[in-house]
């Protein structure tokens, strides 16, 4: 009898187990490339200078048949909803009122448009507290404009730099020694004096342009961020315009409710909340991960705290905020109030959310987390190395201390990376907790103690919910949520990358198998 | 609690056993016997194992000779429901009293097991490990004693230039005499081997073996093998274990040519085991 050995080797790859696990890895990259893709792509699209548009109509809307400004977005139009045969589409539109007083927005049919163009003089003036103004360049040239922008920025510069030094510094004398000492009033009024003195200044420079009706107006230096022509900018220009952007997205602080400006303070809080709840969360865990794993014994009450442990990662996070809320800060935070704080009372210290109790909430929150994979880790540890550590006269505690923790140090890195990736996207629990929309202060400063633990922060997930879900101009703030969110996902990567990376180096040092 | 100190231990009280050709004994094991739960697994042990010999258990598999050896440094403590009657004597102390320090115990009857398990350290610091645990930290003195104990356990030419090298990265035979090193670091007195060439190649086996004829002129030797020509070699004494129990202790060369009991006769000759 002959057996057949060669067998066709396409045929031999088309096994269905092999086929159906490749599929439901493709299926998970795919949605995370879809999600990651779109985030980006619509999130890093708030960074390009979009540019404006001069649409004339057909007929008036409005009373107005031209229009200049920005495309936000481009949709099926309510004709094509109820009549499938038609494709017809219309745009959102973002123009500036006559009085260049705010930003409106106005759908418009694509049919109705009847022409469309871009206006390469048109110049965009971003302003500090309010929307974008779409206007022309008065009697003068853009070289010009550019230079008093740089001088008009400078000034900005100044008054800011005092007021957050010197002014600040005068005002925290005052709060401590009263506003009646002579020397302080003196250098107070010196101060006033210098800020008023550089606004007069500024004055001098406001800009006056051109709006879309042929109006001129004033716009104030005070008021003025930057400007740009974003119809003639080349790539070269662009992608210089959308570097700076993305660093001043990163680096300044939100402005006018949220909606412009930048979320420095958001990432600042969120990776400071992070790395406090690692802080917290990896000794408590890896000490009762040791308990359990190296000194309690293997019977019924063991179990079923190690199934209770398990059993707690279920819990929804919004029942640990509440909890958070409840003991950490009425509890806990009034009583240390009342100890240590009591001649500030009745305003609380500790005992109103603050980024301490985030950090313990969120610590605990993931503490299953870190319990189970540092168990993993040890139960991974060869027996015959405990018994080569108490071979040589090692007891217990040395033993763990001297071999086995080294040797689970990258589980408990595991641990500490799936914590952080649940802590840094968690925003339910600390609403309750010690997130607000905004933080008139950072948590780590220059003044004594540094690190503020009671103090509100901001979160980036938080600023998501609050932007996209709170805001009144939903409109004009998706594409920051979308870039909020782009920022968010690129801060997870980060801490994660750099906690993989620790967890290689400890595991190439600490492997318990021969190179 | 216990303690051992060092004038103790050559104790000449310990008479030498009536049927071994020598005269200083190290350890006494009178009436022992090992309970894992309801299990027996030994049988009322008697021997008596002569100081700065070599002496070998051989036995077929399970048939307690490991657990007779892991008992000499009370390391069947680690077992769960492990249970003992009789007494082994060291340094005229019964160790297998609950008050013993295990830890001192342990520096003075070193243990080497199976397979090499050096810990995922430097050489340097496997080979002081039990120093480090001791609380030595006089750098002289770690360096002095590492360089010791790395020469008596012939890997000093070998590693002298590597150090702070990962012990991993050492071949089978190397980790092998790196696990000894580290065991006589601490200077104990006796030296336990449980099969400690069943994981390595011929090459390495000979080495380890030349190095345990070396080191009897210092330490007491129990070796615990499956292999009979190795016990053959290297012992000078012999006991053949069979499910639990002693059945014959005598020179080696003697139990090899001329055992005096049936089941000796058949485990050697092969006829089991």
């Amino acid at each position: 009898m002959k057996h057949q050995l060669v067998v066709n080797k396409s045929l031999q790859k088309m096994v269905p187990g092999v086929w159906l696990t490749a599929a439901a890895v493709s299926i998970c990259l795919l949605t995370v490339f879809i999600l990651v893709g779109m985030i980006s792509a619509r999130g890093l699209s708030y960074f390009l200078p979009s540019p404006v548009q001069t649409i004339v109509l057909q007929q008036p809307i409005a009373g107005q048949s031209q229009y200049v400004g920005q495309i936000l977005a481009q949709e099926d139009s309510y004709q094509a909803l109820n009549d499938r045969e038609s494709a017809a589409q219309r745009i959102l539109l973002r123009h500036t009122t006559s009085n260049l007083a705010r930003s409106k927005y106005l759908w418009i049919e694509l049919n109705e448009i009847k022409s469309m163009r871009l206006d390469k003089d048109i110049m965009v003036v971003e302003r500090l507290n309010a929307s974008p103004l779409f206007v022309y360049a008065y009697q003068t040239s853009q070289a010009k404009l550019l230079a008093k922008l740089e001088q008009i920025n400078q000034l900005q510069d100044r008054v800011a730099e005092l007021r957050r030094g010197k002014l600040s510094r005068l005002l925290d004398q005052v709060d401590q020694a009263g506003p009646d000492l002579p020397s302080i009033r003196d250098s107070l009024a010196d101060v006033e004096a210098e800020i008023s003195a550089l606004q007069q200044k500024m004055q001098q420079k406001n800009l006056l342009v051109t709006n879309i009706y042929g109006q001129q107006v004033e716009i104030k230096a005070q008021e003025l961020a930057t400007l740009y022509w974003p119809n003639q900018m080349n790539f070269w220009q662009k992608s210089k315009f959308f570097v700076q952007r993305f660093i001043d997205f990163v680096s300044d602080y939100p402005r006018e409710a949220n909606t412009r400006g930048g979320v420095f303070p958001a990432i600042f809080g969120t990776v400071l909340m992070v790395l406090l709840m690692s802080l917290l969360v990896a000794p408590m865990g890896v000490i009762a991960a040791i308990y359990l794993h190296e000194y309690a014994g293997n019977n019924w009450l063991t179990r079923i705290i190690r199934i209770a442990v398990i059993n707690l990662a279920g819990v929804p996070s919004i029942v640990y905020g509440v909890f958070g809320l409840g003991f950490f800060v009425y509890f806990v935070g009034t009583g240390i109030d009342e100890i240590f704080f009591s001649e500030q009372l009745p305003s609380p210290t500790f005992g109103s959310p603050g980024i301490l109790w985030s950090a313990l909430t969120l610590a605990i929150l993931t503490l299953p987390i870190v319990i189970v994979t540092t168990e993993e880790g040890l139960s991974r540890i060869p027996v015959s190395i405990r018994e080569g550590s108490y071979a040589l006269g090692a007891n217990r505690s040395e033993t763990i201390w001297r071999v086995i923790l080294p040797m689970a140090s990258p589980a408990i890195m595991t641990g500490l990376i799936l914590a952080v990736a649940r802590a840094a996207g968690e925003v339910a629990p600390l609403m309750l907790v010690g997130v607000v929309k905004m933080a008139p202060t950072l948590p780590l400063d220059n003044v004594f103690p540094y690190l503020h633990l009671d103090r509100q922060f901001m979160h980036l997930g938080f600023h998501i919910y609050d932007l996209g879900f709170q805001s009144s101009q939903i409109e004009a703030v998706r594409p920051m949520v979308f870039a909020t969110a782009f920022l968010l996902i690129l801060i997870v990567v980060f801490l994660n990358l750099a906690a993989v990376s620790l967890r290689n180096r400890l595991n190439y040092k600490y492997h318990y198998t021969k190179r | 609690m216990i303690s051992f100190s060092p004038s103790m231990q050559s104790a000449s009280y310990l008479t030498a056993p009536d049927e071994l050709s020598d005269t200083e004994t190290e350890l006494a094991i009178n009436n022992y016997c090992l309970f894992y739960g309801q299990q027996q697994a030994l049988f009322d042990i008697n021997m008596k194992i002569p100081k700065n010999k070599v002496t070998a258990l051989i036995g077929p598999s399970g048939c307690g000779k490991s657990t007779l050896l892991r008992s000499i440094n009370r390391m069947n403590d680690l077992l769960p429901d492990c249970r003992t009657q009789g007494e082994i004597l060291f340094a005229g102390q019964n160790i297998m009293q609950p008050n013993v320090d295990v830890a001192t115990l342990r520096r003075m009857i070193g243990m080497v097991f199976q397979s090499p398990n050096p810990f995922p350290k430097s050489i340097f610091e496997n080979v002081i490990y039990g120093l480090r645990v001791r609380g030595v930290n006089n750098k002289r003195r770690l360096d002095s004693a590492a360089e010791d104990a790395l020469r008596k356990a012939a890997l000093w030419d070998e590693v002298k230039d590597r150090l702070d090298e990962s012990a991993l990265n050492l071949s089978g035979g190397q980790q092998q005499r790196l696990v000894i090193a580290r065991a006589i670091a601490v200077e104990p007195s006796v030296l336990l081997l449980d099969e400690p060439t069943s994981a390595l190649d011929p090459i390495s086996t000979l080495t380890i073996e030349e190095l345990i004829n070396e080191l009897k002129s210092t330490y007491t030797v129990v070796i615990v093998t499956h292999n009979m020509q190795q016990a053959a070699r290297v012992s000078d004494y012999t006991a053949f274990m069979f499910m639990g129990e002693l059945i014959e202790y005598t020179d080696t060369n003697q139990l090899f040519t001329t055992p005096s009991k049936k089941k000796t006769e058949d485990y050697i000759t092969g006829r089991y085991g």
